[in-house]
């Protein structure tokens, strides 16, 4: 019982940590842009993929982390050529909010459909970071596994003040409270659009990059996290990153526990159920301020 | 001058004697398809376009129809022609079951809550392998038939006026709806809710009337869809599918109705010559989004604006004085 | 004296920290214009909106209409009863006709035929003097006066019990308020009870019977609208916040 009990806890902790990293850069855009991205999965993917790339070309003798820290520089430039091709052109428009979404599913659709083209159906595999296991009385995890574990909390600490206490930081949360004043006060708005989706496209390719180490890279592999990311957002309520985060830890451990207790094939639907319950009754989502959301 | 109630009559004519002169299955096919795609890609206008209901679950109702055909037919021998109004009645109570959660959200969480929906659908339908035959779907569905004719003989002419009937038939209905005080009403909710509230109108209401009513031809599509492929597969959830029936309804011009239903003929062609070419499968997702984009950016208002100011324009030159640009 | 028909007692609507409106207690009677005046940002448009649930409802507080309390009643059904409101920015169905916009008042009319509603809205566009040949022109294709009697006509044709105008003469000219007064004194004759929110004095000392200034949040002074309008408080918060409307008096 104490090692099932230990193996959920475990697992949980991995998908809550990815989810983390997913969902947060998913809120961040919301909250400064008010845009829903659904591209953010694919972003994943595409990240992945470089870092195969990089990976390939650098040869096997060097450490595959060099290659993911050149990965995440040329995700950032992704995320900042997704916001000036797809998001800029409408900006400003009122129905911004509904165009962007037919926009960023546009662009998922492109991205999914380019990384088929360019790097064909077959599965294919990042090496890990160390390789290995580590077993430690009940506790039995690869070491890939652990670094996900400690390096989500890091990386969304180090987000979080970011966010918090420096120029940057502040200037995109102004942005994310009000633009116009924003604009007011000199900070450049439409540069703070470019920084957040290219931060954002960042964290979701790390996401996906220390995925591939774990499980085989498709195409596809974003499909299933941004799923889980539009779960975690709508319990976190969309517009607080924090809430978002704290979220994606209570669904991965759900998502642990009804694998384990339902099976896989059902854990999907339950928590679509939970989902919408949690929305019946409080719209705002579980963290959300009161007001839900509107537009 | 454009005389529309006479182009429309001559569109209809057009399209009843076209089997007479496109021989060949292949070509019938690509008009099945687009007739099929028509009604959908016109449904989900009624809730996207003209209700403004950020319905990106609409896929779902399809996928059902689809399904429930499959799963009736081969599993409880149910007729083929009866499947097709159970799959509209299913479609319908499925919009019930997504507008719960849904009707009381604003804005991108409707988006969020539909969007969800349809990848369960998709999740459900992958899992029960039993009922729905998981990845490899649900195959020898049976055909249409009226006693011993089988309608995909004679070069699939029974299908073509099959589909191209049930097509006219939804899409008219679909119209007069639009047109009718609830259409209106709808409209009026998307252009302003607070104001709609404030004159009496249940927008609650008002949204789950248009989503049902729009899920019903949507299921009776993918009902027909079902029986002439003779399959049932899991890509009609996709997402690929999603976004090819969201080019139609946005190059036809969100709102319009017939524009999405006359853009699914141009573009399940372009589409389907594509397909021609296996290697070129990913590059049609690719300019099926590029397409998107560009009509987004460029054409706002899609091919029902373009008709619209040409049916304007030659409706002022009837005038005695032709108006000069501003 | 005449039936209270809107009572509204200790009502409250908190944002964060700010009270927007706090603690007002008021009535309406029957038959009477009623005059709503204050600086700007002094809570007037919040207090309509939680009188009518749009687009939210009061923090704390009662409200009484026509002796039913609609303090848990969605918006629409508290239009239904009767009390319809206007909007202090520009509100219409842009993509609906004129005609189309007006008859969107015909839902809270209850059951009546599809023609009886078309004569309804016809009739309102008469009643605000809208001109016959615009009413098939598309609404967000209007000028400001078009959509404001636009706006008055969708609610007249209910007949309601009150009607609620947010600031109607903001954005027009003078004969455009001298037409709109005449229209409001006109209504009110036949019966209808309205009450208006204004900062254009003129038209609020020549239309109302009673008049109610609000200052941040609360009631500062009401009664007859001479004696409010020489009230020393009236005339401090006035003056203090000046700048921003000038045109105020
Ligand atoms: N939704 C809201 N969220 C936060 N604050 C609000 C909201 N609506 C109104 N306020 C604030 O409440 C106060 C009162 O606003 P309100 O619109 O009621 O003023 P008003 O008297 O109608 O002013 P005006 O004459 O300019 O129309 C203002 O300070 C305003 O900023
Ligand atoms: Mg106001």
């Amino acid at each position: 019982m104490a090692d099932i009990i230990v193996s959920i806890l475990v697992s949980g902790l991995v998908l809550g940590s990815l989810y983390a990293l997913m969902a947060s850069g998913l809120s961040m855009v919301w909250t400064t842009l008010g845009i829903f991205n659904f591209a953010h999965g694919v972003s994943m993917t595409v990240g992945a993929y470089v870092a195969y790339e990089i990976a390939q070309r650098l040869g096997p003798d060097l450490w595959v982390g060099y290659s993911i820290l050149l990965a995440l520089v040329v995700m950032a430039a992704v995320g900042a050529a997704f916001e000036y091709l797809l998001i800029r052109p409408f900006y400003g428009r009122d129905d911004m909010v509904l165009v962007t979404i037919m926009t960023t599913l546009a662009g998922l659709t492109f991205l999914e459909n380019g990384v088929l083209t360019i790097w064909g159906p077959r599965l294919k595999q990042l090496e890990p970071l160390i390789p290995g296991n580590i077993s430690y009385g009940l506790v039995n995890i690869s070491r890939q596994e652990l670094i996900i574990v400690l390096v989500a909390p890091v990386i969304l600490l180090a987000l979080f003040l970011v966010l918090n206490h420096t120029q940057i930081g502040r200037a995109i949360r102004a942005v994310g409270q009000n633009q116009k004043s924003a604009q007011l006060i000199g900070i450049p708005v439409t540069r703070m659009f470019l920084v957040s989706f290219g931060l954002a496209a960042a964290l979701a390719g790390l996401a996906g990059m220390l995925l591939a180490g774990v499980r085989l890279m498709t195409p596809t592999m974003g499909a299933d996290p941004l799923m889980k990311a539009l779960i975690v957002v709508i319990f976190g309520g969309l517009g607080s990153i924090g809430g978002s985060i704290g979220a994606a830890y209570v669904i991965g451990f759900l998502e642990a526990i009804l694998i384990f207790t339902v099976g896989i094939y059902w854990t999907p639907s339950m928590l679509f159920l939970l989902m919408v319950l949690v929305l019946l009754f409080r719209p705002q989502g579980l963290f959300g301020a009161k007001n839900p959301s509107s537009l | 001058m454009i005389n529309r109630p006479l182009a429309i009559a001559a569109a209809l004519l057009l399209l009843l004697l076209l089997p007479l002169v496109l021989q060949g299955p292949y070509i019938r096919h690509l008009f099945i398809l687009a007739f099929l795609f028509a009604i959908v890609a016109a449904s989900w206008d009624l809730t996207l376009g003209l209700t403004g209901l950020f319905n990106f679950g609409h896929i779902a109702f399809f996928g059902l129809g689809v399904y429930t055909a499959g799963i009736l037919t081969t599993q409880a021998g149910v007729d083929p022609w009866l499947v097709i109004p159970i799959a509209g009645i299913v479609a319908a109570l499925a919009a019930f079951v997504v507008a719960a959660p849904t009707l009381r959200l604003r804005g991108i969480y409707v988006v969020l809550v539909t969007f969800a929906f349809s990848q369960l659908c998709l999740q459900v339908v992958m899992s029960q392998g039993d009922l729905t035959g998981g990845a490899g779907g649900i195959v020898r569905v049976p055909s249409l038939r009226i006693s011993d004719y089988n309608f995909a003989r004679d070069q699939r002419l029974g299908y073509y006026y099959v589909s191209l009937v049930l097509s006219l038939a939804c899409i008219a209905a679909l119209v007069a709806i639009a047109r009718s005080p609830l259409g209106k009403t709808a409209r009026a909710v998307r252009d302003n809710p607070e104001y709609a509230a404030a004159r009496g109108i249940d927008q609650m209401r008002i949204r789950l009337t248009m989503l049902v009513i729009s899920a019903i031809p949507t299921g009776i599509a993918g009902a027909l869809y079902c029986i002439y492929f003779r399959v049932a597969a899991p890509e009609v959830f996709s997402f690929s599918t999603s976004t090819l029936i969201l080019t139609m309804l946005l190059v036809g011009g969100a709102g319009s109705i017939v524009g999405p239903a006359v853009a699914a003929v141009g573009i399940v062609m372009i589409s389907e010559y594509l397909e021609q070419f296996p290697d070129l499968k990913a590059t049609k997702h690719m300019l099926l989004a590029v397409g998107i984009i560009l009509v987004l950016r460029f054409f706002p208002g899609g091919l029902a604006q373009i008709s619209a100011n040409l049916f304007a324009r030659s409706a002022k030159t009837v005038g005695a004085t032709p108006e000069r640009a501003p | 004296m005449a039936a209270i028909l809107l009572d509204v007692g200790h009502v409250t609507k908190r944002f964060g920290a700010f009270v927007a409106v706090n603690d007002v207690t008021f009535d309406v009677r029957e038959g009477e214009v009623l005059g709503i005046a204050g600086p700007n940002g002094s809570g007037k448009s919040t207090l309509f909106n939680i009188l009518t649930g749009i687009p939210f409802g009061r923090d704390a507080g009662e409200i009484h209409f026509r002796g039913q309390s609609v303090g848990r009643l969605k918006p629409f059904e508290i239009a239904r009863l009767g009390l319809v409101r206007t909007f202090q920015k520009d509100s219409d169905f842009k993509t609906l006709s004129a005609f189309e916009n007006v008859m969107m008042g015909t839902w809270c009319c209850g059951p009546i035929s599809a023609s009886q509603k078309r004569d309804l809205a016809s009739a309102a566009l008469d009643k605000v003097g809208f001109a016959l040949e615009r009413i098939h022109l598309t609404a967000g294709d209007l000028s400001v006066f078009d959509r404001k009697r636009l706006m008055i006509a969708s609610a007249l044709v209910s007949s309601p019990h009150l009607l609620m105008l947010d600031e109607p003469a903001s954005g027009l000219t003078k004969p455009e308020i001298d037409a709109l007064r005449d229209l409001l004194l006109e209504l009110n004759a036949s019966g209808l009870t309205i009450v208006v929110i204004e900062h254009v004095l003129p038209l609020l000392m020549a239309v109302a019977q009673r008049l109610i200034v609000l200052n941040e949040g609360r009631i500062l002074s009401q009664g007859d609208p001479q004696a409010v309008v020489r009230d020393e408080r009236v005339i401090s918060a006035y003056l203090g916040g000046q700048a921003s409307h000038a045109h105020a008096s």
